[in-house]
């Protein structure tokens, strides 16, 4: 006989996330790279790109190492953009796994979050190692500010994602419009450059930009003597809390007609 | 017992709200092995993911105390890619078995793949798929099962072995089936359900309904 465990609903939640993680880790990566791709394939971007940009730009941008400024710079954007991607294409991705009553969107949002930013937190401890054995400067003033803005940034990306991906099963082009808005995101969230770059006058086309925030907001924590002029956490974080707030609640009263189309 | 509370149920299209239910109430009798009969479209399959919670009407409710399976069709929630085990082990986590390896036994044993339940399902022949997606629900103890044309493509072997298997737990558990062929229906049920313009009919001798069925 096969016995039906009893489980609370968090328990059910807990399970179903599992088993989904398992299921996009062993479905995501056939090949025979599998698993490691995903965090080598950043990796190399990032640093091929970071080392380029020292080359050319000087040792130095605002106080700060170029390889850092620049690896800062693309390993957000690269978080922020992948963990939107893959929590809005969840829903619809899983649709057939709605069958079992168990399943529902949230979890597979949320397993595919979190799959992302664990990737994510393997590139930087993999980052840190390399600039460890290339003898770059290693060293962080404000730890927990680079936490905050990490996992700021991220739960921003997921509550955006579940926010379009709610929509995209109820309109479904709405996938491309989320993609045409996150295309130039690479380029007007400080990825290249600092805020400092801009003129003052300039600053308000760029400055509603909570993804902005987080990354100069990182860079100040690992020196202090790059300044936070212009950006502040309490914005990043009043974004992240308006916009949880926002696609949990449309979530909770649309997401079964959102599956019943 | 199955209650349906005032559903209604319909889908968006081009030419505006499809209705499958209008304002349906009804009671589903447990203790019959249903066949679920009704012409194509006539949303026999849209009733069976609204029973099973797979999908969820635009008004009412349906509310029941007995544990019922998934919507068992020929591939639910068995991805391609995947081994037989790793399929039979998510569906297991998802339904929250206690004993994950007796569960894997269980499957095996009455699917019967071999070595191929340690291959990806793309490489299954299209008999084998439904052997496996109907074993993991069978080696689950529910109190009613959905099947949806599963077992209509298997050999006259796991036909009769299905058969075994539903008749052995008939004491605690019941079939709810839809199939278009009425050898299949007669072979599983007893009793029939008839789908017509979005009202429910129960007949409790089989017989009167495939024959009103057929008159339709």
């Amino acid at each position: 006989m096969t016995t039906v465990l009893k489980r609370n609903k968090w328990e059910i939640w807990r399970d179903v996330v599992f088993a989904l993680f398992a299921r996009e880790i062993r479905t995501g990566f056939n090949d025979k790279l599998g698993l490691g791709w995903a965090v080598i394939n950043p990796i190399l971007f990032i640093f091929v790109l970071s080392y380029l940009r020292s080359k050319l730009a000087g040792a130095e941008t605002h106080t700060l190492p170029t390889f850092t400024f620049m690896a800062i710079g693309i390993l957000f954007i690269q978080s922020f953009l992948r963990a939107l991607g893959s929590s809005a294409r969840a829903i619809g991705k899983n649709k057939a796994l709605f069958a079992f009553r168990q399943v529902q969107p949230l979890s597979a949002v949320f397993a595919g979050a979190l799959f992302e930013i664990l990737v994510k937190i393997f590139v930087i401890i993999s980052i840190v190692i390399l600039m460890y054995f290339m003898g770059m400067e290693l060293q962080i003033s404000n730890p927990l500010l680079f936490l905050a803005c990490f996992f700021l940034l991220w739960i921003f990306a997921v509550a955006l994602g579940l926010l379009f991906g709610i929509a995209e099963m109820f309109v479904k082009e709405v996938a491309k419009v989320r993609e045409l808005l996150t295309r130039p995101m690479f380029f007007i969230s400080g990825t290249f450059f600092s805020l400092q770059d801009i003129p003052r006058e300039y600053w308000h086309f760029l400055d509603w930009n909570p993804v902005l925030h987080a990354i100069e907001l990182t860079r100040y924590s690992v020196h202090s003597s790059y300044g936070n002029e212009g950006v502040s956490l309490s914005y990043l974080c009043g974004a992240v809390l308006v916009f949880s707030f926002l696609s949990l609640s449309i979530y909770h009263i649309s997401w079964k007609q959102a599956i019943s189309r | 017992m199955i209650r349906l509370e005032n559903i209604t149920k319909y889908y968006p299209s081009k030419l505006g709200k499809q209705y499958i239910f209008k304002d349906l109430s009804f009671d589903i009798p447990s203790g019959h092995n249903i066949g679920i009969l009704g012409s194509n479209g006539a949303g026999k399959s849209t009733l069976f993911r609204l029973l099973a919670g797979s999908e969820y009407p635009n008004k009412g409710h349906i509310i029941s105390n007995l544990s019922l399976s998934w919507p068992v069709a020929l591939t639910t929630g068995i991805h391609p890619q995947m081994t037989g085990r790793e399929n039979t082990r998510f569906i297991g986590r998802v339904n929250g078995i206690a004993n994950i390896e007796e569960y894997e036994r269980r499957v095996i044993k009455f699917a019967e793949l071999g070595e191929k339940f340690d291959l990806p399902v793309k490489s299954y022949s299209s008999g084998m798929r439904p052997r496996l997606a109907f074993a993991c629900s069978i080696a689950i103890d529910f109190d009613v099962y959905l099947i949806d044309e599963v077992t209509s493509v298997g050999d006259a072997k796991f036909r009769k072995k299905a058969k075994e298997a539903l008749l052995e737990r008939s004491e605690k558990a019941s079939v709810i089936m839809v199939s278009h062929e009425m050898d299949e229906i007669r072979h599983f049920c007893d009793s029939a359900i008839v789908l017509h313009n979005g009202e429910l009919t129960f007949y409790n001798d089989l017989e009167q309904g495939i024959a009103q069925y057929q008159a339709l």
